[in-house]
């Protein structure tokens, strides 16, 4: 005879939400095993890190005025580069990639029939994308010192050996850059999801960071995440000599963060109730 | 005998997509222990139901029961007692095969030596290190019935297990799901729009038409059904003369070529009768047989006769 037990058996409970995002999030880090998304994240910092170091190394001595400290300057150049365009674009394409490993393999209806709810789901992805995007910056900044201090090796007439590496300060604009970028991290972790596609969501990204380049001059840019990391780094530059870059956050970073929890909200209600047909 | 409680049971379950009736007033009713064969042509409903069953797509509360208990209400701990194969298996290309199974077993946050054990269920510990963007067709449906096996479920819900497999590999996937059922104690929940591709195993069917249930119960009702619609079949040299020749009572006899007649078999002496008509009336008469109509036959017959 049937030996099925009807009864609730020990087994019949939900695991604790903070047990299935655990679940979730260790499933997620296999997952990204190999995928363009993990080398995005490893390499790219190293591109923008590449021109500055090649631009200071044949024309240095034109870049710095006799006895200054090299290290703003180099540091300010290379931000420069990778705030404007390649940050908003590197988020972009990462959210894209990531979101592609559980899209290109139609794993959702997968996922979903299994007992994590969608919460986790939603949760883990968007803390592997978080993880993922401050492991890219820290990457950046870590080839950014090394060159610097290479550049100190190969080229002494440049003094970065003689200067102490600004540490606190590239920390402080770290903590203001990685803040930038979450009110587009949250648009296109929700649009990657909402189309469940690479091309749509890549393609609206670049769309919006090439419209909000374009609009930097506009009186309520502030509203814009899109262009948060460029502003972000402006208002470094901006902080006259002598003074340092602090921790607090400007109006357009707190605008971004607005964008970051109403989108996610917005998208976690949409999807919750998404069929999965 | 006391009929055990059904393992999964919905109750006038009825969907749609926007405006558009998918599913009316379905009572499912599948035994434990049993290999329930989820019948109906593409677009009848199968996918529909299945998918309501794991909760993809959302079920009123009270409609559908798993083990006793309202999915509505106890979804999360009612899916860690369920395996599914929903069509094609989700499978991540960059990864080879044990990868696969080992992001599923942590997502259930399942002990770690079930991954080796289900590779090992279906044959595919030789080939677990391979990536699965290498794997054939028949490789990568038994991996995705390996995700389906993880959790050791009492229950597994397939949909369409054989799509694209070729005759080898649905006969091996056949005999996995026997295995599961017989030695195991599994229940078994598998569509198909073939009928023949399940009938040497299931125990139970539910045959689909247009989102309404045409027929369920075991597999022997469902041929006892057909006994209903067995015909007499005669080779003769001009059936049409043979036709004028038979009594009025059996006016329903058809034509089927020059030479053969059918008409339906009522009983043996209905037989003795016929062969001695036709032989006094001097025609030939090459063969007399009882035509049993096919599992096929009665699946096709029915889902015509409810589809108007």
């Amino acid at each position: 005879m049937s030996t099925v037990v009807l009864s609730p058996s020990p087994s019949f409970q939900t695991p604790a939400p903070a047990t299935q995002l655990r679940r979730a999030l260790s499933a997620d880090v296999l997952r990204l095993k190999r995928t363009p998304a993990l080398w995005l994240t490893l390499a790219s910092g190293a591109f923008p890190v590449a021109l500055t170091f090649l631009i200071f190394y044949f024309k240095g001595e034109y870049l710095l005025k006799p006895g200054q400290d090299p290290w703003p300057t180099y540091l300010m150049q290379s931000w420069q580069t990778a705030c404007a365009l390649l940050l908003p674009l590197f988020v972009v394409l990462l959210t894209g990639l990531v979101l592609n490993v559980e899209n290109k393999a139609v794993a959702w209806k997968h996922v979903y029939a299994q007992p994590v709810g969608r919460g986790a789901v939603f949760g883990s992805k968007l803390l592997v994308l978080m993880g993922l995007n401050a492991l890219a910056m820290l990457a950046y900044t870590v080839i950014l010192l090394g060159s610097g201090l290479l550049l100190g090796l190969l080229r002494p007439s440049l003094h970065f050996q003689d200067h102490a590496v600004p540490l606190l300060a590239t920390v402080t604009l770290l903590w203001h850059t990685y803040i930038a970028t979450l009110g587009i991290l949250a648009i296109q972790y929700v649009a990657s999801l909402w189309w469940r596609s690479f091309a749509t969501p890549v393609a609206l990204g670049m769309g919006a960071t090439i419209a909000a380049l374009t609009l930097m001059r506009w009186e309520h840019i502030d509203w814009v995440p899109y262009a948060t990391p460029l502003l972000a780094l402006q208002k470094a530059a901006s902080v006259p000599k002598g003074h340092a870059l602090d921790l607090a956050l400007a109006k357009a970073e707190w605008l971004t963060l607005g964008w970051f929890g109403l989108v996610l909200l917005g998208g976690y209600v949409l999807l919750r109730y998404r069929h999965e047909g | 005998m006391l009929t055990p409680p059904p393992l999964v049971e919905t109750r006038g379950l009825s969907f749609s997509y926007g405006k558009r009736p998918i599913l009316h007033d379905v009572n499912l009713h599948v035994p434990p222990a049993s290999i329930y064969g989820f019948l109906g042509p593409n677009g009848a409903g199968k996918s529909t139901t299945l998918r309501i069953l794991l909760g993809l797509l959302p079920a009123p509360a009270g409609s559908v029961q798993l083990f006793g208990h309202d999915l509505a209400q106890h979804r999360l701990p009612l899916l860690g007692r369920v395996g599914a194969l929903i069509e094609m298996p989700s499978l991540y290309d960059h990864l080879n095969g044990f990868e696969n199974v080992e992001a599923t077993r942590r997502l259930r946050g399942l002990p770690r030596h079930r991954t080796a054990e289900v590779l090992t269920l279906v044959g595919l510990s030789a080939d677990a290190h391979r990536p699965v963007r290498a794997y054939s067709l028949g490789m990568r449906q038994r991996l995705g019935l390996a995700l389906a096996l993880l959790p050791d479920p009492d229950l597994l819900i397939l949909d369409e297990p054989t799509n694209g497999l070729d005759p080898q590999g649905i006969t091996e996937m056949r005999a996995l799901l026997l295995r599961l059922q017989q030695e195991h104690g599994k229940t078994i929940l598998l569509s198909s729009h073939l009928i023949s591709e399940i009938e040497r195993m299931a125990t139970h069917v539910g045959v689909i038409q247009q989102g309404r249930l045409a027929f369920q119960g075991t597999v022997r009702e469902l041929q006892r059904q057909q006994s209903g619609r067995a015909q007499v079949v005669i080779e003769t040299d001009d059936a049409e003369r043979c036709r004028n020749l038979l009594p009025l009572e059996f006016g329903a006899a058809r034509v089927l070529a020059t030479g053969t007649l059918a008409l339906p078999y009522q009983s043996p002496e209905q037989m003795a009768y016929l062969a001695q008509e036709l032989v006094s009336a001097g025609q030939p008469l090459y063969s007399l047989r009882c035509e049993q109509p096919s599992l096929e036959q009665t699946f096709l017959h029915l889902t015509e006769a409810t589809a108007l």
